[in-house]
């Protein structure tokens, strides 16, 4: 592994001069912690000419709290367009557009992030417009509620797709207390009456916009020290003051549980089993070997991938994802099945599958290509400034810095067959489980 | 024979070929080389010159059924399980992109695991082993998209589809790449291997390799590619010569508009009556999805493409809260996630921020898409883009507008291609389009000189509204028929309150007139479409 990235360090190793990484992360990095709690990371690319500039508000979804507001952590990142009084929303869109930046933001469970990808002569500017947002944001009443109505555009091109509907059916079944109960798009009630909570979204830029609760990640051509003096010139004046919502912590599920969805149109059946997992914390080793068991068990070389998919063709496709969360997430494993009446059969297909992982150690050779395939596929990723940073985001969001990132892989290296046995046995049992259908309405 | 030698390795150093190149090997002209010091990675792009277009008739769907039995089936060496077996732990794949006119078959693969990719890689494309179990996995693949994908999980990507569709009934281009229920269906082993024996030739493709490669690699590749039969380009692949038969667009039913004759591909004048043709696609659909397009016949590289580009940019550029589509329909009245607009058809645009690469085709659009509305909104939005399509048209664009968009495009061009692998996409499209350079340099470099009056007149030039084709996706199909043959009015209310300036701009809107000849508005059901 020493020497696999080599070529990466030699293309992109830049200026700074502080730590030197020794995992998997081929690239030198600085940090910076501004004294209003503001973190920033600063990874030198030099030679693109461009910048990627992240600013991830550690709020998601899964900080909605009060009842009636889910959805509001991505209605809010559209707000955050809407100008501040020294930049009108007219004016900032015409500083973006001349600079030609490519400038967007995304929601998730866990947080925020709004990016911008720059050619470099254009970072003070950057910097000064995005604190500036993050410090004054300032909208109106009506462009509020019009905003509204461009989220409720969002949800309906987006619910069309059978596996939107699924996902918020199978979180609102599988979770009681937790904010994961609703998905990051919310329920469409909720997203109706966003026009009426004006003052709650004042509210909500008080509590969660402040800077020990944003991370900035800076990546591209650029040299750390000026980007530091920059941020302490434009940020320094951000008030601290974050608030840190409670968020309710769902009791132990007891029993499996189902969920029928019926899909208004046409679609092949999509089964979906999802276990509670465990919030992420790297030194997990049960966790982590239930993320590698996912791949082991269900992936393109598994078993279960040949027979159903390959030689008896019953289903479309079957996979698994264990996502990386700040509290307890589903694992699931999806198929989408052929024929309707197959669906019992593929499901206990499964059922055997995770069985015999309880009961049998994986084979070391498979395993160990898994690990190696991993690191592979997340260096060979990074190789532009947007890429770098978007493949950070979730890491930063998760732990407030990007060391976890070596010690991720590093805990992972570790795993052995045992430990996947002991995470099968610990998660994949009928009381963490619950069971998804969809089915389509139209013949 | 040639297949058989390659099969055994014979790895020295990287590839152990040391020596001269063998006699036979793909001549340089069809190499694109993009190398990069120390990069730890390699791209590969091999195109093959063929596409839907070239689907024989009866058999849409063949093309891209032919290159998705290279890319995910068994090899004549290895079962499609055993690959998955091997590729998994080195990180590395291979895929299948067809477009109307270009195959491309790409993947790209850590120097460490080179060795073992290879081989896989080469056997893909020489010695596919066309399986009856491969074809008859990929056909439910396709059938599921077309039967209920493409038909229900997103209506603005269906409107899409049927707009291409429609611009281009009657010619090559004119069914989608994937083919109809009907054709998929019915494609047999001995239709795709005919076909891979015509097409998958020597003559007919580019090898694309870029980053840290050596010329080890390259040797071999061309050598082992030398290994495919020999055989003419295929019908009136761009990029091969110009003795090969061409499509005829002739019959392109919004062809009837002033347009720029570029080489051999100049439309008949003859065609259907003008006019706005409108196709609503029934379904029980809660948001109405609106797609609005013609053909044009500038394509990049071409003096007028880039100020047109400049237009495009500023009326709608893709996913850019600064279109002015986007500011009208979105920003200002809330009606929607977004509108933009093209000129170049934009696959998979709800996926992407830039635009794609290797989907060239000689005959381009202009696109408005406007994404779902509410029903009750979809009359008032399709005026409210017309009539801004018609001040572009009429007024052109001011200065203040035309030096923004220019500055803007200037630097906004680096994100189209930030990686290896992009430009090595862009590199293989200049091929296709005949563009000496680069079409990326030349984008940027035209914005520092072009003019409003270049861009005014390109948009006088290339674009209109007064033909074109406009696909609604939407329920209650008759009574938007009966709107918009009848002009009715189309006043809109909100759910929240707008300023008086908005207010009184939607008076306008709501009744400009479309003048829809009935005759010219048809409606099917989503269950009719992509059946034969």
């Amino acid at each position: 592994m020493t020497q696999l990235f080599t070529g990466v360090c030699l293309l992109l190793a830049a200026g700074g001069g502080t730590p030197v990484p020794h995992g998997i992360f081929p690239y030198h990095y600085q940090k910076h912690t501004l004294p209003n709690g503001l973190r920033t990371i600063v990874i030198p690319m030099e030679g693109s000419g461009l910048v990627a500039y992240y600013s991830i508000v550690r709020t998601g979804s899964r900080d909605e709290v009060e009842p009636g507001k889910s959805g509001f952590a991505h209605f809010f990142e559209h707000m955050m367009f809407r100008g501040t009084r020294k930049y009108p929303q007219d004016v900032y869109n015409r500083i973006v557009t001349s600079i030609g930046a490519q400038a967007n933001a995304y929601t998730t469970d866990d947080y925020t992030a709004y990016h911008l990808c720059f050619a470099k002569d254009d970072l003070e500017k950057v910097v000064e417009i995005e604190s500036d947002r993050f410090q004054n944001l300032q909208y109106g009443q009506q462009a509020f509620q019009t905003e509204a109505g461009a989220v409720y555009g969002e949800y309906r091109k987006t619910v069309t797709q059978p596996f939107a509907l699924l996902e918020e059916k199978l979180h609102d079944a599988a979770y009681d207390l937790h904010t994961y109960k609703h998905t990051t798009m919310g329920f469409e009630r909720d997203i109706k009456a966003m026009p009426e909570a004006y003052q709650y979204s004042l509210d909500f830029f008080k509590r969660y916009y402040r800077p020990e609760n944003v991370v900035l990640v800076i990546v591209g051509d650029v040299v750390p020290q000026s980007v530091f003096d920059l941020l302490a010139k434009y940020y320094g004046p951000w008030q601290s003051g974050y608030v840190a919502p409670q968020i309710p912590v769902e009791p132990p599920q007891t029993a499996e549980r189902a969920v029928e969805v019926s899909y208004p149109g046409k679609t092949l059946p999509i089964l979906d089993i999802a276990y509670k997992g465990d919030a992420f914390e790297v030194s997990d080793r049960d966790y982590l070997a239930a993320i590698l068991l996912g791949e082991l068990a269900f992936g393109p070389t598994s078993d279960i991938y040949r027979k159903l998919v390959i030689q008896q063709q019953r289903v479309q496709f079957i996979g698994a994802h264990a996502p990386l969360n700040r509290d307890p997430p589903l694992m699931e494993i999806t198929s989408m099945v052929n024929r309707s009446n197959d669906i019992a059969a593929v499901r206990d297909e499964i059922y055997e599958t995770l069985d015999e992982f309880q009961k049998q150690p994986v084979d070391e050779t498979r395993l160990a290509n898994l690990k190696r395939r991993n690191k592979y596929v997340f260096v060979m990723q990074l190789d532009a400034p947007d890429k770098v940073a978007a493949a950070l985001a979730r890491f930063v969001a998760l732990t407030g810095g990007i060391e976890v990132v070596d010690q991720l892989y590093h805990e992972f290296d570790a795993i052995g067959p045992q430990d996947i046995m002991q995470a099968a046995g610990k998660y994949f049992v009928p009381a963490r489980r619950t069971v998804a259908v969809l089915k389509g309405t139209t013949p | 024979m040639r297949i058989a030698m390659a099969a055994i390795p014979c790895f020295l150093g990287l590839f152990g070929l040391a020596g001269s190149a063998t006699a036979e090997e793909i001549p340089d002209q069809q190499i694109v080389r993009l190398p990069v010091n120390n990069d730890p990675t390699i791209s590969l792009r091999v195109w093959f010159k063929v596409g839907s277009q070239d689907d024989p008739p009866g058999k849409p769907g063949l093309a891209a059924l032919t290159a998705a039995m290279l890319t995910e089936a068994s090899t004549r060496q290895n079962s499609y399980e055993q690959i998955l077996q091997k590729l998994f732990p080195l990180a590395a794949t291979y895929s299948a992109s067809t477009s109307v006119e270009m195959t491309v078959i790409f993947g790209r693969v850590h120097k460490d695991n080179l060795a073992a990719y290879y081989p896989l890689l080469r056997d893909a494309l020489l010695a596919p082993a066309f399986k009856q179990e491969d074809l008859d996995r990929l056909k439910k693949e396709t059938l599921n998209y077309l039967q209920n994908i493409l038909r229900y999980a997103s209506d603005e990507e269906l409107g899409k589809a049927v707009l291409l569709n429609e611009i281009f009934a009657g010619t090559p281009y004119g069914h989608l790449t994937s083919g109809t229920i009907e054709s998929v269906q019915a494609i047999t082993l001995d239709d795709l291997q005919q076909f891979y024996r015509e097409h998958y030739t020597r003559e007919n493709l580019v090898i694309g390799i870029a980053g840290g490669y050596d010329d080890s690699l390259l040797r071999r590749l061309r050598s082992d590619l030398a290994g495919l039969p020999a055989g003419k380009p295929a019908t009136g692949s761009r990029g091969s010569e110009g003795d090969s038969p061409r499509p005829t667009f002739g019959r392109c039913p919004a062809a009837t508009t002033p347009v720029v004759v570029t080489g051999s591909m100049a439309p008949r004048k003859s065609g259907p009556s003008p006019g706005l043709k409108v196709t609503i696609v029934e379904k029980e659909a809660s948001a109405t999805a609106i797609s609005v397009g013609f053909p044009i016949d500038v394509l990049r590289g071409a003096n007028d493409w880039y100020p047109l580009a400049v237009a495009n940019s500023w009326f709608g550029q893709h996913r850019n809260s600064s279109s002015h589509l986007y500011q009208v329909i979105r920003e200002q009245r809330g009606l929607n996630y977004g509108d933009y607009s093209y000129i170049e058809h934009f696959p998979h645009a709800g996926m992407a921020l830039v635009p794609p690469t290797n989907e060239g085709r000689r005959r381009q659009i202009f696109e408005i898409w406007i994404r779902p509305v509410p029903n009750e909104a979809r009359h008032f939005a399709l005026r409210a883009a017309l009539r801004e399509l018609h001040h572009l048209v009429d007024q052109g664009m001011t200065d203040a507008q035309c030096m923004l968009t220019r500055d803007f495009l200037s630097k906004f061009v680096l994100h189209y291609a930030p990686t290896t692998m992009m430009r090595l996409g862009y590199a293989l499209d200049d091929r296709f389009y005949d563009i000496p350079g680069s079409h990326l340099e030349i984008f940027r470099n035209r914005m520092h000189t072009v003019t409003r009056e270049e861009i005014n007149a390109a948009v006088k030039k290339h674009l209109q509204y007064e033909n074109m084709h406009i696909v609604l996706v939407t329920k209650d199909a008759e009574s938007l028929k009966r709107a918009l043959v009848e002009d009715l009015p189309s006043p809109i209310t909100y759910p929240t309150p707008k300023p008086e300036a908005v207010l009184e701009k939607d008076q306008q809107i709501s009744r400009f007139p479309l003048k829809i000849k009935v005759e010219d508005v048809k409606i099917i059901s989503v269950t009719e479409l992509f059946v034969k």
